[in-house]
C-alpha cells in the first residue's frame, strides 16, 4: 500500500508538471464555460424564473464534468496514444491503474473551480438559494470519476485514436441535446426514457440537484446507478490498460 | 544465408565464456500481430550477466517487437522469456521492476525539466531522493547536459530529448537496461560520451540490451550481438567471431573491364557476389598473398580495371547475413558452406 501511495504521489507530480503549460489555461476555460453557461441560459429563456434557473444551473455540474470526462480526457489520451506516451508509461514499474488515478486527479482538480463558479454565480445572478449538503462532495466526485473512467475506457478501447476522437463528437452531441439533464426525462419519447433509466447521465443530474438544492430526487437510486457505472468504468479501464498487444 | 555456424540460433543462445550465467533467456519466441505474419519467428537468444548485447537488424526485423514482449507491452503467441529464471510472460510486473527501458519513441516529458524527468523516473524505480539526485547530476555532467538540466523539455531538440530519455533509463538501472536506438539524432561528441555511460552501466552491474541498426556503432559498443532479419536470428556471436577472424576475415573486390569476361574465380574466394562488373568475395588472411597475385595478374592482362583488398567489416557480415548484399542486387555465383 505504501508503495502504491508513493507511486501515486510521484505520478501525480509527473502529470501535474506535464500538464503545467496548459493547466492554468484549462482552468480559465472551465471558468469561462461555467460563467458563459449561467449567462447563456438567460438568452435561451428570457422569461426565466428563479425556480427554472435553479433547475438549469444545477444541471451545469453534470454537463461540465461530463465534457471533461467524456470529451477532453479521451482527446488527451488519444493524443498520448499517437505520441507513444503510454508505451513509455506502461514500461515503468507502476501499476497502470495508479497512473490513471493520478491522471484522473488532475482532471478532477481542473473541473472543480468551474463547477463551484457556475453554482455560486447562478444563485447570485438568478436569485435562488442553494441548499448544499455534505453528500454534495461525494456526489460531485462520483460524477467526475465516472465520467473520466468511462472516457478512459472509450479512449483506450477504441481501435485507434481517431475513432476515439470521433466517438467523443457523438457523445458531446448526445449529452447536450438528448440527455435529460437540462429538462425532465418525461419530455423525451418513451424509448429514450427507457434508455436513460439505464444510463448514468440523468442520475448524475439528480445527484447534483439532490445534494445542492431542496429539489426532491431519489438520491439513493442516483448514487446506486452512478456508482455502478463508476465501478464498471474503472474495471473496464483497468482491463484495457493492462492489456498486452 | 546464416553466419557463425550451421545453427546460429544455438550460437545466440549459448556460446561464449559466460555460458551458465544467463540473465535473460528467450526461447522459441513467436509473435504475430496479424494472423499468419510472424514478426518474431521461433526466436531464441540469451543475455549473459554483465555484457552489452547488441540486437541488429533492418527496419521491420522484429527487434522492437522482441523488446516489447520482454518489457510486457506485448504478449508472445508462444515461447518463453525468463529473467533470472522468472517467467516474465506470466509476470510482466517483475520484468518492469527489473528492466529499465529507453523506448524508440519519444518520452512524455513536456512540461518537465531534464532533471525533473530523470529524478522522477529514478524515484519511481525505487531510488532514494538523495542518491537519485546525485546520480542524475552525475549523468547530466558526464553527458555535458548541465546547461539543459533546468530547462523544460518542450524546448529541446530531438537529440536532447533522446539523451534525457537515456538518462531516465540509466538513473536507477535495472538488472537489464534496454536501449532502443539510443543514439538516433545525437551529435557525435555526445554519442561517444553516451557509449561510455553504457559501459558504466555494465560496471554498475547491469546487463545491457542494445537495439540498433547502426552497425558501425554496434561493432564498437557491444560484447556480443545477434543479427535479426524477418523475425529470426540469422547470425550471432562476438563482432570478431562474426567477422571470422583468422578464417574468412578479409574481403577482395575486383572490377572487371567494361565488355570484359568474368574471370574464373579462385578456390580461396568464398561468399562471392557479382554485381554488374563488380565481384566481391571473402577470403582467409593467409590467402591475401595469393589473392593479390591473382588480382594483379588479371589487372596486368587488362581483364580487370581495379581491385582492392581489406579486412571484412561487421557491416559486410551484417549485409551478408540478412542476404541483401547492401543496396546492390547481387547474383550469387558461388556460395560454399559456411566456414564455422
Amino acid at each position: 500500500m505504501k508503495q502504491i501511495l508513493r507511486s501515486y504521489a510521484l505520478m501525480l507530480k509527473w502529470q501535474a508538471l506535464s500538464n503545467r503549460p496548459l493547466l492554468p489555461l484549462n482552468i480559465v476555460v472551465q471558468l469561462m464555460i461555467a460563467a458563459g453557461f449561467v449567462i447563456g441560459i438567460g438568452f435561451f429563456y428570457p422569461e426565466i424564473t428563479p425556480a427554472m434557473a435553479k433547475y438549469l444551473t444545477t444541471g451545469a455540474p453534470t454537463i461540465t464534468l461530463l465534457m471533461i470526462g467524456l470529451v477532453l480526457v479521451p482527446q488527451v489520451v488519444a493524443m498520448g496514444r499517437m505520441a507513444g506516451t503510454f508505451e513509455y508509461m506502461w514500461s515503468l514499474p507502476v501499476p497502470r491503474l495508479v497512473f490513471v488515478a493520478a491522471d484522473a486527479t488532475i482532471w478532477v482538480l481542473v473541473s472543480l473551480p468551474g463547477v463551484v463558479l457556475s453554482l455560486l454565480m447562478g444563485a447570485a445572478y438568478y436569485d435562488f438559494s442553494l441548499h448544499i449538503q455534505w453528500p454534495a462532495i461525494p456526489a460531485i466526485l462520483l460524477i467526475s470519476v465516472t465520467g473520466i473512467s468511462v472516457g478512459y475506457s472509450i479512449a483506450h478501447g477504441a481501435p485507434n485514436p481517431q475513432m476515439a476522437n470521433l466517438a467523443t463528437q457523438v457523445i458531446v452531441f448526445s449529452v447536450m441535446i438528448f440527455s435529460p439533464v437540462m429538462y425532465p426525462v418525461e419530455q423525451l419519447p418513451g424509448w429514450l426514457q427507457a434508455v436513460h433509466r439505464a444510463l448514468p447521465v440523468m442520475y448524475m443530474a439528480d445527484l447534483s440537484r439532490g445534494t445542492l438544492t431542496d429539489l426532491e430526487v431519489d438520491l439513493g437510486r442516483a448514487f446506486a446507478v452512478v456508482g455502478a457505472w463508476c465501478v464498471a468504468g474503472v474495471v473496464v479501464t483497468s482491463l484495457l490498460v493492462r492489456r498486452r498487444n | 544465408m546464416g553466419v557463425g555456424g550451421s545453427d546460429s540460433r544455438e550460437a545466440a543462445f549459448a556460446g561464449g565464456a559466460w555460458a551458465g550465467d544467463v540473465v535473460l533467456e528467450v526461447r522459441e519466441l513467436c509473435k504475430a500481430y496479424v494472423k499468419g505474419r510472424l514478426v518474431n519467428d521461433h526466436l531464441s537468444l540469451a543475455l549473459h550477466r554483465g555484457e552489452v548485447f547488441g540486437l541488429l537488424g533492418p527496419n521491420g526485423a522484429g527487434k522492437t517487437t522482441l523488446v516489447s514482449q520482454v518489457i510486457g507491452l506485448a504478449k508472445p503467441d508462444s515461447g518463453r522469456i525468463t529473467l533470472e529464471g522468472v517467467d516474465i510472460v506470466a509476470h510482466p510486473d517483475h520484468a518492469r521492476r527489473q528492466c529499465s527501458y529507453q523506448a524508440q519513441t519519444q518520452v512524455p516529458i513536456s512540461g518537465l525539466t531534464a532533471r525533473q524527468a530523470i529524478e522522477l523516473v529514478g524515484r519511481v524505480r525505487g531510488g532514494r531522493t538523495r542518491s537519485v539526485h546525485e546520480r542524475a547530476g552525475a549523468l547530466l555532467d558526464r553527458l555535458e547536459m548541465g546547461e539543459w538540466a533546468g530547462r523544460r523539455a518542450e524546448t529541446f531538440s530531438g537529440g536532447m530529448r533522446r539523451l534525457v530519455a537515456f538518462c531516465m533509463a540509466a538513473v536507477a538501472p535495472g538488472r537489464i537496461v534496454i536501449l532502443d536506438e539510443p543514439t538516433n539524432d545525437i551529435d557525435p561528441l555526445r554519442r561517444r560520451l553516451l557509449w561510455q555511460e553504457v559501459r558504466e552501466l555494465v560496471n554498475m552491474g547491469s546487463t545491457v540490451l542494445l537495439v540498433t541498426h547502426n552497425v558501425l556503432e554496434a561493432e564498437r559498443a557491444v560484447d556480443r550481438l545477434a543479427i535479426m532479419d524477418r523475425g529470426r536470428v540469422v547470425g550471432a556471436g562476438t563482432p570478431a567471431s562474426l567477422k571470422g577472424e583468422g578464417a574468412e576475415g578479409m574481403q577482395l573486390e575486383v572490377v572487371v573491364e567494361p565488355r570484359g569476361e568474368l574471370p574464373p574465380l579462385p578456390p580461396f574466394l568464398h561468399h562471392t557476389v557479382v554485381t554488374g562488373r563488380r565481384v566481391i568475395g571473402r577470403l582467409a588472411e593467409r590467402e591475401v598473398g595469393s589473392a593479390i597475385q591473382w588480382a594483379r595478374g588479371l589487372k596486368e592482362s587488362n581483364a580487370v580495371e581495379e581491385y582492392s583488398i581489406g579486412p571484412l567489416t561487421l557491416e559486410d557480415v551484417y549485409l551478408g547475413a540478412i542476404g541483401r548484399g547492401g543496396s546492390l542486387q547481387g547474383e550469387e555465383v558461388q556460395d560454399e558452406a559456411d566456414p564455422a
